[in-house]
Parts: C-alpha cells; structure tokens; sequence
C-alpha cells in the first residue's frame, strides 16, 4: 500500500541534487519546527485545530461568545473580552463588548487558521458572523455575517462551530430545513465564500461507509488528526429537540428516538465517510490525544453519561468502546464540554445538571480513572484549559431553552488554575450582573500573535 | 564554520533518528503505530476517486522572475497545473521544509513525462526587500533540478511592498514582522501554505505542511488531470 511518510527520514533516505545544501537547511528546518511547535514552547488552550497559529506565551485574552438575553444588557448575542493579562489593571474583567445585532442562539465558535479572524456560529438562525480579532485583540469588530448559510450549503442549519483548516473553515450542522437531525459538514474560505457541502452518510446512502448499526446522518463536532489523515465527527440533535425546553425533550421518548448514537471517521484528504461507529446517546465534544502516537480521542455521551474512546488498534482497524461513567449515569448528569491535557493525561469532563467538573487521569485511555470532581455552579458547560494545564475557565449555558432557570440560572465565567490536585479559584464574572447574557464558548486571545 | 555545519547536522540527525516527541509520561512506551517511526502514515487516495471543488479563483500581480523582467503573476498560473507556495530565503523553519518537498514533487513528476509537461511548480517570495531577482536565482540553484524531463519550477519575487500587499491579500497570506529580526527561524512570522491551482486558474486544494507531501500532492494533481472539474463543484442537494 503506497502511504504518506514521515518528512525527515524520507528526506535523509533519498538522494538530494544538492545534499549538502539541503541536509543543512533542513537541519536548521528541524531543530526550529520541533523548538516551535514543541510542547514546551506552547502555550495555548488545548483541544484547538492542529492548523491554527499557536499563542506561544500565557493567553492575554478570553473570548467569550455569549447569547443574547432579554432585559439583559442590549439583548443580543455578543463577543465579550476578557482581560486575562495577569499584570493589568483591568485583570479579570470584561474589557469589550460587540453585539452582532440580533439573537440568533450563540453557541459555538472558532479562529481562521491565521488566527486574524474569528468566527462565531448561531444555533437557531444559521448565521456565521465573523470577528476581526487581529487588528486590535483587545477590541475585536464584527465585519461580516454570513445569512444565507441554509440557502448556499444546500439546506444544512444550525451551523454548530467553526474548525480551522488550511485557508479555509470547516463548519459542522446540526439539523436541516425539516428541522431533524440529518446534517452536513460545510467549507467556506476564510473571508467567507462558500466552496462545498459534505452530507453526513445515512444507512440510506452511506457514501461508501462501513456502518456498524446504523448512520443516522447526524453532526455535532468535527475535528481532524493530520497524521492519520482521519476526520471524525460525533452526532446531537436537530432544530426542533434543541430550541425546545430541556424538560419537555426528556419527557418526550419519540424525541428522545431523535438524538445522534453515531460518531463518523472520515478520510479526511477526500472528505470521504469510511466507518459509521454507533455510540448512543448524543456523543458530543471530540478531543483529540496530542501524542504523536496517541492516535485516539475522547468523546462523552450527553444521554447515557459515557466516556468513549475512539482509537486505531493495533491492527489499524479503528474503534469506538465505552471507558468509564460520568457521574452516575441514572441521574442524568448530562455531561457536556471535555478538555483534554496537552501531555494527555488528564481529561476534565463538565456536566450540566449538577454542575460538576470531573477530572479523570486518562494515561491509560482505555481505563480513565476519576481523581478529582468539584462543582463549579447550579449548572456549568464549557471548560477550556491552558496548554500548560495551569489554568481553567468554564462558563455555564448549555442552550437557551435547555439553561436551568430560578436561582439556578447561574450565567458566569470562572477562571481557577490547576495544581495538578485541585482547582483554586482565580475570579469571575457574573455575566447577567453585567448585563452581557448566557456565556457559552471560549477561545483565547494574545497580541503576541500579531506584531505588526 | 564547517564545525557549525557538523553540529547541526548532527543534531539534525539526532532529531530524526529518534521520535521527536515521544511521551514521556507514558507508562506503557509510545503506542508506536505500524507505519513509520513518527507515525505519520495514512494510505493515498486513488486519483480520481475524489473531487477537489473550486475553492476560488486564483489572482494575479506585479512579480519579477529570477531575471528581473516584470511578469503580471497570473502569466504563470495558466495553461498548466500549477503549485504555488509562499516562502521566504531567511526563513530557517518552515521554508526550507516545504522548499524541500518541492524539489522532491518535482523529482516525482519528472517518473511521468506526460504528467510533467502539464505541470509546473511556482515558488513567490515574500521578502521583496531581501529576496531580489538574483537571490532567488541563487537559492534556486540549490533546489531546482536540471532534469530535462522535469516540470518547470519558477522563483519569482515582487518588485516591493505595494506590488506584494495585494497579492498575499489575495492568497490570505499572512505575514508579520518579529519583534527582534535576528530571532530564531528567521525575521518573519507566517503560515506556510501552498495552492493547487488547475489550467483554468482555479485554486483545488490549499496545503499545510501537514499534508504538502510529494505524492499526495501529485494524486491531486493526477486527480485534476481524471477530472479537470469543468462542473466540479459538488452542487449540494438536500437529502
């Protein structure tokens, strides 16, 4: 079988018409790739697109894409900045503010993979608006909103997120204009021009796919290891389940028949569906092992409390098997976002309805052992971790009909740092107090990134 | 000088012999795959066998070729199969790396004559105040083969700054000024990316280093030449 090899030891392999001048070159080009993309050089958040510029010191800057509350603040869904710079005046609070104009169910976001933009997906109306954050980080404009996203993919809505590829975005759905489930995978340039529509492979047509159970078309996340040229993509629910009340869905079993039980590995390089895992109950984040021969990654079902592995066996057949319970899975603990370290040890798993965050040490991924949970709040949902793994912060919206409600409605960011054994708080920001709204996704920001 | 060129070849060496990144943490060794000692190995697609939609088109500009005569870029972009990537000669990181997968598609095609006549390899610096006509003909001597079966690999600069503003506009190629220039890799900050552009001047594919390996790109190319995409967009259908 004709593979991809590795780089340098082709390179040394094979005969050069100027050996010499390229060996040399080469070993400069070596010694500064590993020194630049080493792990002790970074210092970004973990669990980002392995495209994307790295933030090679401590994040400056907290992004935070928040949903619109009325009577909150002006109401709209809005990219808030933080201040994170440990000696600055403003440490710790909110430093900025761009309301994008309306209310569109925020919810997932990412950058470009020259970082300079980034880009910010609405649940409910399909919009993609897109952030200038390189010219001034500390102040990031709004200077594009895509709104025929539905129109030009074909019919996928409800774009989820935004994932870094080459010079262009990788923008998984959730449902479609029947407001099901079924949904694709849609790619955009970086300054937001359409190019093509991937459909996620159904046991109707499974685009060439092995299906284990059944491909039930759905989408959530999508994320890609470069190595193994694998994407893989994990399954929620459609319009319908996800802008109606949490409580009304759960008491609902025909809704309940329409959530994801499958997780999709692609080739990646021809976008091509190869193997359709079934992983019931709403399998949501994927993190990715960073090792280089780590080749695995984590996902937590929402519904049946699990944490999966998704991993190449020893005989490069891919799998998916469960590896330990959330929590207790018969209280519906409903775990969300999953962070996973940058040597791989440790994975931090968020659960909404108690509010916990769990810490499982996971250097033997195949049998994650809990050392550590603690509650965060009334309801807690994203976690994003510094790649030094020192740093913490988590925010509490999950969707807004699905947000706990009362006093228990708690919108907040909060930021802890990581000793290895345990959180110790470091502030946090009442996010309805400050008339901002429902705090859901965070990525860092630095000045570093751009000097000039 | 020689006992630097040594120290680095050793070193250079060192770093390949060994994985570079192997974790230590791991109490079970490095789940090493069955492919090669980084475990950067995937099966290449079949050529054809999948499409490469038209991402956009691609754009021209004012360059200068290794002889200095003025060139509007888009002269070299059509009629053939072109590969174009950015770089810079003072870059010590990434640059070299990609210059090096160059020379080795270039290598590559020259297997498939027919394949070679309908290819060329376009190298453009964005250094125009380092990078001048003759510079670039220098650093192409030590890359370009003198094959004569060989596709075409052209070096090409800009005139200056304002010439090459709207041309890495255009290709979304950011590039930044370090704070210190005598920093290490070089004085320039930028993502590496190279572009599959078809006959017809139509960009098909955008690379990372990640994936700017010799025989995959030469399956895309292979793919452009099965399914020259004269309705290649994929128009989406509703399920």
């Amino acid at each position: 079988m004709m593979t991809i090899s590795p780089l340098a030891r082709e390179s040394l392999a094979r005969p050069c018409r100027n050996r010499l001048h390229r060996t040399l070159l080469l070993g400069t080009a070596a010694v500064l790739w590993t020194v630049l993309t080493g792990p002790l050089a970074r210092a970004d958040e973990t669990c980002l697109s392995p495209y994307m510029a790295k933030i090679t010191g401590e994040e400056e800057f907290v992004y935070v894409w928040t949903l619109g509350v009325e009577g909150v603040g002006d109401g709209m869904d809005k990219l808030v900045t933080v201040d994170v710079r440990k000696n600055s005046p403003t440490f710790g609070r909110v430093i900025d503010t761009e309301s994008v104009g309306g209310r569109g169910e925020a919810h997932h976001g990412g950058f470009t993979d020259d970082r300079r933009s980034f880009w910010a997906a609405s649940l409910s109306d399909s919009k993609l608006h897109i952030f200038d954050v390189a010219s001034n980080p500390a102040n990031p404009k709004l200077v594009k909103t895509i709104n025929d996203f539905v129109e030009r993919s074909g019919g996928v809505a409800g774009p989820h997120g935004a994932y870094a590829l080459p010079g262009r975005m990788l923008i998984p759905g959730l449902s479609n204009t029947h407001r099901d489930g079924r949904t694709g995978l849609v790619e955009y340039t970086n300054d937001g021009q359409y190019i093509t529509t991937h459909w996620m492979p159904t046991t109707e047509s499974p685009q060439g796919a092995a299906v284990e159970t059944i491909a039930d078309g759905y989408g959530y996340d999508a994320r890609v290891l470069p190595r193994k040229n694998v994407l893989l993509t994990s399954s929620f629910t459609g319009l319908d389940n996800y802008m109606r009340p949490l409580g009304e869905v759960a008491k609902d079993p025909e809704a309940l028949k329409r959530t994801g039980q499958t997780m999709v590995l692609w080739d990646f390089h021809a976008r091509m569906p190869k193997k359709v895992f079934h992983v019931p109950g709403a399998p949501l984040e994927i993190r990715w092992a960073s090792g280089p021969y780590n080749n695995y990654a984590f996902t937590s079902t929402a519904l049946t409390s699990k944490l999966w592995l998704v991993y190449e066996s020893a005989d490069g057949e891919w799998k998916a098997e469960t590896v330990a319970d959330i929590g207790d899975p018969s209280k519906l603990p409903l775990p969300v976002d999953i962070s996973l370290s940058a040597d791989d040890r440790t994975l931090f798993v968020d659960s909404f309805m108690d509010g916990m965050t769990r810490v499982f040490d996971v250097s033997d991924p195949h049998k994650p052992q809990q050392i550590y949970e603690q509650k965060i709040g009334s309801q807690v949902n994203m976690v994003s971790q510094s790649w030094d793994g020192k740093r913490l912060y988590y925010t509490s919206s999950l969707l807004a009909n699905w947000d706990k409600t009362g006093a228990d409605n708690e919108q907040f960011l909060k930021a802890y740092t990581w000793d290895g054994k345990q959180l110790a708080p470091r502030f946090e920001i009442d996010f309805l107090r400050e008339g901002l709204g429902r705090p859901h996704m965070m990525s860092f920001g630095s000045a570093s990134l751009y000097s000039s | 000088m020689r006992g630097f060129a040594i120290a680095r070849l050793a070193l250079f060496v060192t770093l390949c012999a060994a994985p570079v990144a192997a974790p230590a943490h791991d109490p079970h060794g490095p789940k090493q795959s069955a492919g090669p000692g980084t475990g950067y190995a995937f099966p290449l697609p079949e050529p054809g066998s999948y499409l490469l939609p038209a991402i956009r088109s691609a754009a021209g500009g004012s360059v200068l070729d290794e002889s200095g005569r003025p060139h509007d870029l888009m002269e070299f972009l059509r009629g053939r199969i072109t590969v174009l990537a950015f770089l810079y000669t003072r870059c010590g990181d990434i640059c070299p790396t990609a210059t090096l997968q160059m020379s080795r598609l270039q290598d590559l095609a020259i297997k498939d004559r027919q394949l070679a006549g309908r290819m060329h390899l376009v190298s453009m610096s964005f250094d125009p105040d380092h990078d001048t006509p003759s510079a670039m003909a220098e650093y192409a001597a030590g890359w370009r083969s003198t094959e004569a079966d060989a596709p075409p690999w052209h070096f090409l600069t800009a005139p200056d700054w304002a010439a090459l503003a709207p041309v890495l506009a255009a290709y979304d190629q950011a590039v930044d000024a370090k704070p210190d220039p005598g920093a290490a890799g070089g004085p320039l900050y930028h993502i590496f990316r190279a572009f599959l552009i078809d006959p017809s001047g139509r960009i098909r594919n955008i690379y990372s280093l990640d994936f700017f390996d010799p025989d995959l790109v030469l399956t895309d190319i292979r793919t452009l030449t099965i399914d020259p995409g004269e309705d290649d967009r994929r128009m989406p259908t509703e399920r």
